[in-house]
């Protein structure tokens, strides 16, 4: 699979010789063009040159993944004891190693390939998606090829604005890194790399939003984007780390050598062996670190399981809910959907690509791709997360006006859905609506970067009329809306892309719900949810295309975008419509991917009342039926309230706006996401970040200069006490004393020769007095 | 209690006596005595250079006396040493002589007199 | 044989070369400055070429890769009368660091071009701090690793007091101040270790290990020793004398600095094990001294105020040398001396250092999302990158309940290794990245910089390239040592290792806030504006290697892993072994065993 070292051969030329190439970098353009397209046919063709003339698509009516679980009765009612119902096997994949980043003893870090359809589905969205938006880029980046660049939302201190060179080579350079990242995500053989090229990818859109490096706002979202980002990865971090230690291996698949015997056994197939027809059972290790951690001694085998200790999982829970906050981070869920909306200050086709189509989607992909270690425990907060931010970010949708802060909590929402449709137990209709709405999302913002290409600005209370200038944008632009909302034919088998997808998140969040009375918000959440989606995709429509300009300048200067620009839209309509088609087979190819173990109806262990439904009962007429009325029925409706307010303005948009002004107001705040974290975690940050510094200078330093100051007294103290006086005075009055004596002594020697020998004759005489008396004195007598 | 040496009587009898070390050495000492009187009351420099020729002269009469073979048994005198002492210091004495007078002579001329007191520039 | 192919005049030519160029330098008649500074750069060049000899296959003197074992060792009498020996190695541990050390001493040396002050007496300094600095991690005898790390000492102090800042004196005086500190604990704790070895305690192959008899092909270490005591050594003199007495109780103890012996000693004999106050063993004391004397060095918090202010007054290559040589030395030392020697007193206090570890990460992340000047910035990140690896030797995780697997520990001594080359490499290209900022405008203040990208390109895509590395980002060398540390973490305590995933936030918080202020924005803040020329060429080949070891490191982490992790295992099994028979013996004193065993294991320390 060379299709993503071809992006990375693109960066890695485009960095060194960028500037070189052509015109400007033109020709940079041109290499990254090329390399995304070569990346695009190559994934095409492993995907139907290779993997689909060896692999037979499993026929639809079964839904049976692998011969393995054909047999096996994947339509009882839910209910049942679990243990009864056979398994799907683990989907059929290529797995194997490229090379270690590290080894030790049993544990490997290890750069390798996994791939299975879903590997190969995703690179192919990603590759035609991406090569849609770098053509499109070519037209849209032209600007930068014009020197000097006039950048004018910045306005320097002396009141001009702000005149730079192009930067046409470096947009694509990190454009093809990007791809080179994502393509890294899709293909990565285990967890380990998913997180080298998760960063990587946040660091690509880190690059690609603050693109306009000159502009404040742009660095500041770019930082806001990877530091949330960053947030995220702690609790990915935090799952790695406890199935790391517990289960020692991040490997998606089992390593076989040669002769196909398993080497070393992978993550999924150690956490759901065949022997218990790959239910999700805690290995041993992971019970012996639980209670390594809980200080409570490891029941011996499970054997005295009883309904308050289940061993392992809770570590289990720790380890999904801990992937799934990097999963959140990256997708832009609730809590940490506030990076997205800022995000949307890089050019529009890095909105188009990395914000909507293919890198917050990797969250949603790697919650797909770690699937069989979710707990259904872990699937309910990920249900429950999806749901929260659905509706909070359509809701927040309803009031923005900057058209591509509509696409983006758009896209935050319809994240939400897919969340939502996985942590439910679709894992084939979440991943399906992935991949449509990476095709009408990446097509929605292209055609809104084509309005903006033409307008220079994205507030839509200065659009509106546009149709008559630009009929390819409005048009396909509408493609989209119909395909975001779900349009298509109730209860038959024919509508756009999204009605496949949506209709199949609703229909298994009605199954969950009557699976599980106590969470029906789960399935209501959804059904409102598509009503909003109609109601503010449409605002957005008809206040851009529809109506009479309000802006009649910008009108008069706004033209068709080049064409560079339009195929990409027209390209990305036609897969809009038609990929959700059941000739296309995606859900069958998806199916085939569908992951070890999430076939059958499962429950919760820690939670024992919850059951996540077997996906294939949300077929069921029963509930299929209902759930494709109410799902057509509330977008209609959405769909109808925004015609009378915008297109036939029965209700005037203000007069609301006034009699609703606190819930307005709520919302175009966005429900104060943003203020309530300055003050709960960016201002105390910074507040513990200055007592730090200041207890380094305040406390830490004044000790030391304190300890300086007190030793530097004590050795004053010591030397005037102790060696100036004691030591120095002995010293000198031994000196003195001696001086003294020696004067005292000078007295004698008067020089007068007379006086010397009166002392020599007394001195001679007093000497034999004592010589005398000495002997007598000592001579023992 | 100052305890005295044994024979109390001994300068009583010194004149009953026969010659001995005694007499001998009474005359040495009275030289001796005699000529260090005379060097701490002479304020003539001649005076004092004859106090000195004296003082030698009484320790040299020591010397014979107590190298005479004569005068003491053998076992308890200096033989030969004491004479050979005796001569020894007579010749330090005429060397001695030689230099002091030689000092005498320049200090007299440079101060017009001999008086030993005002020879004091050795003061400390 | 005075040949190259001896390691005894390879490693002391290694070692001694620079100082040698410094006495050179000092003799040579006067010369331009520029003269000076090419002689210097020459010898830290064929130093560095020297190390890179230990590449070459083949060569009597390479260093194979994948070998455990120290390599060209050799060991000469140097005070016999108190076992002193000239005794170097390499091994996997000390290989990196050394060869990171002249990689790193011609790029400071590289970067020393603008210093205009005293520059004679600037080379010989330097010069003499590159022998200190590679003594240190090839001495093997303590002693002399004590004289080699008080000769880097005064270098450094000069460096910095003469070449430096506006606060020159104080900063030098504070870094001198602590550093004795340290190594004046040190040093007690290298006489008590001292006093209390006994070189007849270790057996025959203990003594081979040590490096004190050299068995040759097939030869028992046995008969080495027989034939060693018969030869004529001063050392084998004493040992045969001493051992003449056959009653051991009677015995004297024949006193060793061999770090090797050392390591032996404490691992396998009751030498250190006795009490010496309030309760604690020698080898508690020893390891606590030698850990706060190490942990100057690294430093941690809360020894670590003598770093922010010296590395703003010192000079940029000086900040280099500082931040990515002296402060490994901290972190090698803890796993060359501390641990080995030491063990049960590293099993005890194993929570104590992952804790101060982790500390450092936190308060160092927090300090610099503070600092309004630039390199007092980089220099906090030093202080909470550095607690990666103080986190990193102290994950003790092979104990009972984990059934004595080392796996992780050694993942987490790899990863600190690493981590401690990944920031030589990062924090010297950071260092030198302001230094070049500094050098043109002459301030330091983050908030009035901005726009630089627009400016200087080149200079700001390779410092956003060396920033990130610093930042832990995957492909980078950063990654790979945070990502090894905080994995093995968790298997040692769960809370910590949270703990210190959570500083992947704040670092990503101070880094980019700080890329934000100085390379992104419209236009430049600051005075100066006039002087944001782009960069020369000396500059670019000085921050071109980094960013490229940066890359190649961050992708092929096994490149560097081949050479230490033999070495590194080879050690961290080897304390596990210790610890399952430690395990074993306080099971066997309180039969108890379970919780009991555990409070009587610590009543034995």
């Amino acid at each position: 699979m060379t299709a993503w070292l071809v992006p990375l051969a693109s960066f890695v030329l485009i960095v060194l010789f960028g500037k070189f190439m052509g015109p400007h970098g033109k020709g940079a353009g041109y290499l990254s063009v090329l390399a995304i397209v070569t990346s695009a046919i190559l994934s095409l063709i492993a995907l139907f040159g290779v993997w689909l003339p060896n692999h037979e698509l499993p026929t639809p009516t079964h839904h049976t993944g692998e011969p393995a679980s054909a047999g096996g009765d994947t339509k009882t009612s839910a209910g049942g004891e679990h243990a009864e119902h056979p398994n799907n096997a683990p989907p059929s994949a290529y797995f194997g190693n490229w090379y270690s980043l590290g080894e030790f003893g049993k544990l490997k870090l290890t750069i390798g390939y996994y791939i299975d359809s879903l590997t190969l589905g995703m690179f192919c969205m990603v590759g035609i998606i991406a090569s849609c938006v770098h053509f499109y880029a070519l037209g849209y980046m032209h600007d930068e090829l014009h020197e000097p660049f006039v950048d004018h939302e910045v306005t320097l201190t002396s009141g001009e604005h702000l005149h730079r060179k192009g930067r046409f080579y470096r947009f694509f350079q990190y454009l093809s890194l990007f791809c080179f990242s994502m393509f890294g995500i899709v293909i990565s053989g285990n967890l380990a790399m998913v997180f080298v090229f998760w960063e990587l990818v946040g660091i690509c859109s880190y690059f690609l939003i603050g693109f306009y490096i000159e502009r404040h706002s742009a660095s500041t979202a770019a930082n806001k984007a990877f530091i949330v980002n960053r947030v995220g990865d702690f609790g990915m971090l935090i799952g790695m780390m406890a199935l790391w230690s517990s289960v020692g291996t991040f490997a998606f698949g089992d390593l076989k050598n040669k002769e196909g015997d398993v080497v070393e056994v992978g993550l999924f197939s150690q956490l759901r062996t065949e022997e218990n027809h790959y239910h999700l059972a805690p290995t041993q290790e992971i019970i012996a670190e639980e209670s390594r951690m809980t200080g409570e001694p490891a029941s011996a085998g499970g054997a005295t399981e009883s309904p308050t200790n289940k061993p392992g999982q809770w570590l289990l829970l720790i380890a999904g809910v801990g992937i799934f906050c990097g999963c959140v981070g990256k997708s832009a869920q609730f809590p940490l959907h506030v990076w997205l909306p800022d995000a949307m200050e890089g050019p529009t086709p890095v909105s188009a690509l990395v914000h909507s189509a293919t890198m917050v989607a990797a969250g949603v992909y790697l919650v797909g791709r770690f699937y069989p270690v979710f707990t259904p425990e872990t699937l309910l907060v990920i249900a429950y997360i999806g749901c929260i931010t659905l509706l909070i970010a359509a809701t927040i949708a309803i009031t923005a006006t900057d058209i591509k802060r509509v696409l983006a909590y758009s896209t935050v929402s319809q994240l939400g859905y897919m969340m939502l449709s996985l942590g439910l137990g679709g894992w084939v209709a979440g991943m399906f609506h992935l991949i449509t709405h990476a095709f009408f999302k990446g097509l929605l913002f292209l055609c809104s970067g084509s309005v903006i290409h033409a307008v220079h600005t994205n507030d839509m209370t200065q659009m509106g009329g546009l149709r008559k200038k630009m009929p390819i944008t409005a048009y396909t632009m509408l493609v989209g809306c119909l395909a975001i909302i779900g349009a298509g034919i109730p209860l038959s088998n024919f509508g756009l892309s999204g009605y496949y997808s949506k209709d199949a998140i609703i229909e298994q969040a009605w199954s969950f719900a009557n699976a599980n009375p106590q969470h029906q918000i789960l399935k209501w959440a959804p059904i409102a949810g598509a009503m909003i989606t109609a109601f503010y995709m449409f605002r957005l429509w008809y206040l851009t295309f529809a109506g009479k300009p309000r802006d009649q300048h910008r009108f008069d200067h706004a033209h068709e975008s080049p064409r560079v620009m339009t195929t990409p839209l027209i390209v990305l309509a036609i897969f809009a419509v038609a990929i959700g088609w059941p000739i296309f087979h995606v859900t069958d190819l998806l199916e085939q991917g569908r992951p070890v173990g999430t076939q059958a109806t499962t429950h919760g262990e820690l939670l024992t009342a919850l059951v996540i439904p077997d996906e294939h009962l949300s077929h069921e007429p029963a509930i299929k039926t209902p759930a494709g009325i109410a799902a057509f029925c509330t977008a209609a409706a959405g769909l109808l309230l925004a015609t009378v307010i915008y297109l036939w303005r029965m209700l005037n948009p203000d007069e609301l706006k006034q009699s609703f002004k606190p819930v307005h107001a709520f919302l175009w705040n966005k429900w104060y996401f943003d203020e309530l974290y300055h003050y709960l975690f960016v201002l105390p940050t910074k507040g513990i970040a200055s007592i730090a510094s200041w207890f380094d200078r305040g406390i830490i330093d004044s000790i030391l200069h304190g300890s300086a100051a007190i030793c530097r007294t004590g050795s004053k103290v010591v030397d005037s006490l102790f060696d100036q006086t004691m030591v120095d005075g002995t010293v000198d009055t031994f000196a003195s004393g001696t001086w003294n004596f020696g004067l005292w002594l000078r007295r004698l020697q008067t020089g007068s020769l007379r006086q010397y020998v009166m002392f020599i004759v007394v001195g001679t005489v007093l000497l034999f007095v004592m010589i005398t008396f000495a002997q007598s004195y000592l001579t023992p007598s | 209690m100052i305890n005295l040496p044994a024979n109390p009587m001994l300068f009583a009898n010194l004149l009953t006596e026969p010659v001995g070390v005694a007499h001998y050495v009474t005359v040495g000492a009275v030289l001796f005595v005699c000529g260090a009187l005379c060097m701490a009351t002479k304020r003539n420099a001649l005076g004092v250079l004859m106090g000195i020729e004296l003082v030698l002269n009484g320790a040299n009469l020591n010397f014979i006396a107590f190298g005479s073979p004569y005068l003491r048994s053998d076992a308890h005198n200096l033989g030969l040493d004491g004479q050979l002492m005796a001569l020894f210091v007579i010749v330090l004495a005429a060397a001695e002589a030689a230099v002091a007078l030689a000092i005498a002579l320049n200090f007299y001329n440079n101060h017009d007199s001999i008086d030993v007191d005002r020879a004091a520039q050795l003061r400390g | 044989m005075m040949t190259l192919s001896d390691p005894k005049v390879y490693l002391s030519l290694l070692v001694f070369l620079p100082a040698l160029g410094a006495l050179v330098i000092s003799l040579l008649p006067r010369l331009t400055d520029d003269s000076y500074k090419l002689i210097s750069l020459a010898i830290t060049i064929v130093v560095f070429l020297l190390t890179l000899g230990f590449f070459r296959e083949g060569a009597p003197i390479a260093f194979e890769p994948g070998v455990a074992e120290m390599q060209n060792m050799f060991n000469l009498d140097w005070i016999p009368s108190f076992g002193i020996q000239y005794f170097m190695a390499i091994d996997g541990i000390s290989f990196p660091l050394v060869v990171l050390t002249a990689f790193l001493s011609v790029l400071a040396m590289g970067a020393s071009w603008p210093i205009n002050k005293h520059v004679k007496a600037y080379c010989i300094l330097f010069l003499l701090l590159e022998t200190g600095m590679l003594g240190v991690f090839l001495a093997l005898d303590f002693f002399l690793f004590y004289v080699f790390w008080e000769v880097m000492l005064l270098p450094m102090y000069f460096l910095i007091g003469v070449w430096g800042g506006p606060r020159r004196e104080y900063a030098a005086i504070k870094f001198f101040l602590y550093t004795l500190v340290g190594s004046v604990l040190m040093l007690i704790a290298i006489l008590m270790l001292y006093f209390n070895s006994d070189l007849t305690r270790l057996s025959a192959p203990q003594l081979a290990e040590a490096g004190i008899l050299q068995t040759t092909e097939g030869e028992t270490a046995e008969a080495a020793l027989a034939k060693w005591a018969a030869g004529d050594n001063t050392l084998a003199r004493k040992y045969a004398e001493i051992t003449k007495e056959t009653d051991l109780a009677q015995r004297k103890q024949l006193h060793t600095f061999n770090i090797l012996a050392l390591q032996q000693m404490g691992q396998h004999t009751d030498l250190f094990d006795s009490e010496v106050l309030w309760g604690k063993s020698i080898q508690w004391w020893a390891f606590l001294l030698l850990f706060i004397g190490f942990v100057i060095k690294v430093p941690s918090v809360p020894l670590h105020t003598w770093l922010p202010d010296a590395h703003v007054e010192a000079p940029t290559p000086i900040s280099m040398i500082l931040a990515g040589v002296l402060l490994k030395m901290g972190g090698y030392g803890i796993l060359r001396i501390c641990y080995p020697i030491c063990p049960g007193a590293g099993y005890d206090l194993a929570y104590f250092v992952c804790f101060v570890g982790v500390l450092s990460m936190v308060y160092g992340a927090f300090a610099a999302l503070a600092q309004k000047d630039f390199k007092r910035m980089v220099a906090y990140s030093s202080v909470s990158h550095m607690g990666y690896v103080v986190l990193g030797m102290g994950v003790w995780s092979a104990y009972a309940d984990t059934g004595y697997v080392t796996d992780y520990w050694k993942m987490g001594t790899n990863g600190a290794m690493f981590q401690m080359i990944a920031h030589g490499i990062s924090s010297a290209g950071m260092f030198f990245m302001v230094g070049v900022i500094y050098d043109r405008v002459h301030h330091r203040n983050l908030d009035q910089f901005g726009g630089l990208f627009a400016k200087m390109p080149v200079y700001s895509g390779l410092a956003i390239g060396i920033f990130f590395a610093g930042l832990g980002l995957p492909g980078l060398c950063g990654f790979i040592g945070e990502v090894f540390v905080v994995f093995s973490a968790f298997k040692y305590s769960p809370l910590l290792a949270v703990v210190s995933a959570g500083v992947v936030i704040l670092t990503a918080g101070y880094i980019l806030w700080a890329i934000q202020r100085v390379y992104l924005g419209a236009e430049y803040k600051g005075p100066h504006g006039e002087a944001l020329t782009p960069m020369t060429m000396r500059e670019l080949a000085i921050g071109v290697p980094l960013l490229a070891f940066a890359i190649v490191f961050g992708i092929y982490p096994t490149a560097m892993l081949n050479y230490m992790q033999p070495s590194i295992d080879r050690q961290v099994d080897r304390l596990a072994v210790w610890t399952q028979e430690h395990d074993a013996r306080a099971t066997a004193v309180n039969p108890r065993g379970g919780e009991e065993g555990q409070v009587a294991l610590k009543d034995i320390f």
